[in-house]
């Protein structure tokens, strides 16, 4: 049976991507899940150790379960942090004001900032004795904390950062352009109607934007889960003690730095999996609020 | 005749590709990586490559934190150096995976040095790995630094190798500064470096690491955090730990003149001798139940794989000799692990305020063991967090101790772990 031409075009613009993902994707998947069974230290030959590893990381006194909920805690507060702060920045770009493009740069700066720089500079500003935040507080006669060293306060200190991160940024960039989409008349008529500004954000706003809040909230969990060791190792390298060891941070630490490679594997089935259920379960509620129509 | 033209180009542009831009076809170019970077005065490369001007030296700058696992990566996607400076706790993997030559034959045929001629210590590690795997580029310490000023106008006097804890504790209240309830002056800053940790503790009488080269810590570490926890909350004459992410800190109080007192590497003179503000020194670790310090060092390694052994080791060679020596130790303020070098005192490179009292390095020497460096250095970067957390009191004293029991046994496996 002869293909058709036009049958045939369409895959062959799909192949770069299909192959790129078979090799680069889809070929580390499988292997990780393959090392997840194996003790493996990266210069000696692997040895199959069947569940073991997942074994150990479920068993009670194991300290994965502290660090699901540290992981977990950051998920949901960085993701409401990150989409509220640029839902923010991005409403008040398309306000009716002079210069949104001077905002807009600004708004946008950190984002572009590479992030090692942010957390040095993250570091030396929360320093509790040399720091310009206890600096200021002092001024006021208050007394700062140690605020990336308090295991009460880490954590949040860590994922109000978040908005300084490129994610933030991007996401700002794509509510304001989603805003920008918004019809006009809607707002018109429903300042007619007399409504006023809360109402016209949460029924009018709101759900013509959904899609989009819908992708930032899926991108910015997963990014929450995968992504957020580039932010939390050079800032608290996961401490003090586990106060801000994510999964991510945790993996790298065991695969790189105690060369234990199968344990570490193990971890990134279950973050992939976390991942994707998080994932799938956004996709099943977003049916009900997300509107494709305007 | 086009045709002929053509090719003649490609041909010489594919030669062009394939020699590194600016070498001749006749060069040599070996390739060198280590966490420190090269000094600009005491660049000990550059004086390699003066003296053989065919072999190049290709040097990679890997940071300290991600040292190790970088090379281990390296090694398995095959794009190891040729020349690589292994750490005390990666040498025997890199040396049990054929990863790295042994150099016996090399060293019986140089003229440049002989082995009996490096401190016990080295002679010791290397009778450990069997064969000679590697080479020691220089060695190092922890030790105690002080602010001669502030000593002075405290009318404290000054630290010595006879100095307790006791002398410590009571030479931190008085150094201690207090103003308005808020204390402007600390007698000693917290510990950044993660080794010094160990090194504390081993004052308190915990192996560390015993002869079997197992973990071995319990007690002492308990008492020592304990002592700790009191100095800091209590006492409030030690600085409260600063986030210190892989031995990287942003700020110094040592150096920004808020600590009288301060713990690091022998290393960090090198640092600490641009101080221009006011005069310094060193001194050992004081003493508890013993004296203790770690010993660090970074062993010169041939890659296996390598196709230009015998460069890579013409370039070993020249580094262990005194000129290369003389480079190394000049520019890391780290002494050379050869006994007829080490008492030339090249090392000791002083800046206008300090320090003056280098025995303080060589008197250290003398007692301190190789401990935690031969345990995985991820180990070391879970168990300080924990220590940490301690201090901070977020965490019990003793229980941080059972957690980093069970950590080894996890990481080492049981037989890695001395029962207590």
């Amino acid at each position: 049976m002869a293909f058709k031409r036009e049958s045939i075009v369409p895959y062959l613009y799909l192949l770069p991507w299909i192959i790129g993902f078979t090799l680069f994707m889809g070929g580390p998947i499988i292997a990780a899940i393959v090392i997840s069974f194996t003790k493996w230290d990266l210069l000696t030959p692997p040895t199959w150790v069947g569940l073991s590893n997942f074994i150990n990381m479920f068993s009670a006194g194991s300290e994965f379960w502290v660090i699901l909920k540290v992981t977990l805690i950051f998920m949901v507060f960085s993701v409401i942090i990150t989409m509220c702060w640029s839902l923010f920045t991005a409403l008040l770009l398309n306000q009716r004001v002079r210069g949104t493009g001077i905002f807009s740069f600004f708004y946008f700066a950190p984002a572009v900032v590479p992030l090692i720089s942010l957390t040095f500079v993250f570091q030396l500003m929360f320093n509790k004795e040399l720091g310009i935040v206890n600096y200021v507080l002092s001024l006021v006669g208050m007394e700062g904390p140690n605020w990336l060293m308090d295991s009460r306060l880490a954590l949040w200190v860590v994922t109000v950062l978040c908005i300084y991160t490129y994610f933030t940024g991007q996401m700002m960039l794509i509510f304001d352009s989603a805003l920008k989409e918004v019809p006009k008349e809607l707002y018109e008529a429903a300042e007619i109607d007399g409504a006023n500004a809360v109402n016209k954000f949460f029924k009018i706003t709101i759900p013509a934007i959904s899609p989009i809040f819908f992708f930032n909230l899926v991108t910015g969990t997963i990014n929450s889960l995968n992504t957020s060791f580039a932010l939390i190792y050079p800032l608290t390298a996961g401490g003090p003690g586990q106060a801000t060891q994510v999964m991510s941070l945790d993996i790298y630490v065991n695969a790189f730095k105690n060369f234990r490679m199968g344990y570490a594997s193990a971890e990134a089935v279950i973050l992939f999996a976390i991942t994707a259920m998080m994932s799938l379960l956004q996709f099943r509620l977003s049916k009900k609020w997300v509107h494709y129509e305007a | 005749m086009k045709k002929r033209l053509l090719v003649s180009l490609l041909v010489l542009g594919l030669v062009c590709m394939l020699v590194p831009a600016g070498y001749s076809a006749d060069t040599t170019v070996v390739k060198y990586a280590h966490w420190n970077a090269l000094s600009e005065e005491y660049n000990y490369v550059k004086a390699f490559e003066e003296k053989y001007p065919d072999i190049k030296i290709e040097f990679t700058l890997i940071p300290e934190a991600e040292y190790s696992q970088k090379l281990t990566t390296m090694i398995m996607a095959g794009t190891a150096p040729d020349v690589m400076c292994l750490w005390e706790c990666d040498i025997s993997r890199f040396a049990n995976g054929g990863f790295v030559i042994p150099l016996d034959d090399y060293v019986s045929q140089s003229e440049a040095f002989t082995l009996d001629d490096f401190i016990p210590a080295v002679q010791g590690l290397i009778e450990m790995q069997g064969n000679l795997y590697g080479l020691p580029w220089c060695f190092a310490t922890e030790i105690m630094y002080y602010n001669k000023d502030l000593f002075d106008k405290a009318g404290v006097s000054y630290p010595d190798e006879n100095w307790t804890w006791e002398d410590f504790e009571n030479a931190a209240q008085k150094l201690t500064v207090v103003e308005n309830g808020k204390v402007e002056q600390w007698g000693c800053d917290a510990l950044s470096f993660q080794g010094l940790w160990y090194s504390l503790i081993g004052t308190f009488g915990d192996d560390i690491v015993n002869d079997k080269g197992q973990f071995s810590m319990g007690e002492g570490a308990k008492e020592f955090l304990k002592w700790w926890y009191r100095l800091t909350n209590e006492e409030k004459v030690v600085a409260p730990p600063q986030i210190s992410t892989s031995g990287i800190i942003s700020t110094d109080l040592f150096v920004a003149g808020k600590a009288a007192m301060a713990f690091n590497g022998s290393w960090m003179a090198s640092v600490y001798r641009d101080i221009q503000n006011f005069k310094w020194d060193i001194a050992p670790i004081p003493k508890g139940v013993r004296q203790y310090s770690t010993l660090h060092t970074g062993f010169f390694t041939v890659n296996s794989a390598s196709k230009v052994q015998d460069a890579a080791w013409q370039f070993i060679e020249f580094c262990m000799g005194e000129e290369g020596q003389e480079l190394i130790n000049k520019a890391a303020n780290n002494p050379s692990a050869r006994l007829s070098i080490l008492e030339k005192g090249y090392y000791r490179v002083q800046g206008p305020m300090g320090p003056e009292n280098w025995d303080a390095i060589d008197k250290t020497a003398q007692f301190a063991q190789w401990g935690y460096v031969l345990l995985p250095s991820g180990l070391t970067f879970d168990i300080v967090k924990d220590f940490n957390a301690a201090i901070l009191g977020q965490i019990g004293t003793d229980e941080v101790v059972e957690k980093a029991i069970n950590r080894a046994k996890e990481i080492l496996g049981e037989e890695g772990v001395a029962s207590e």
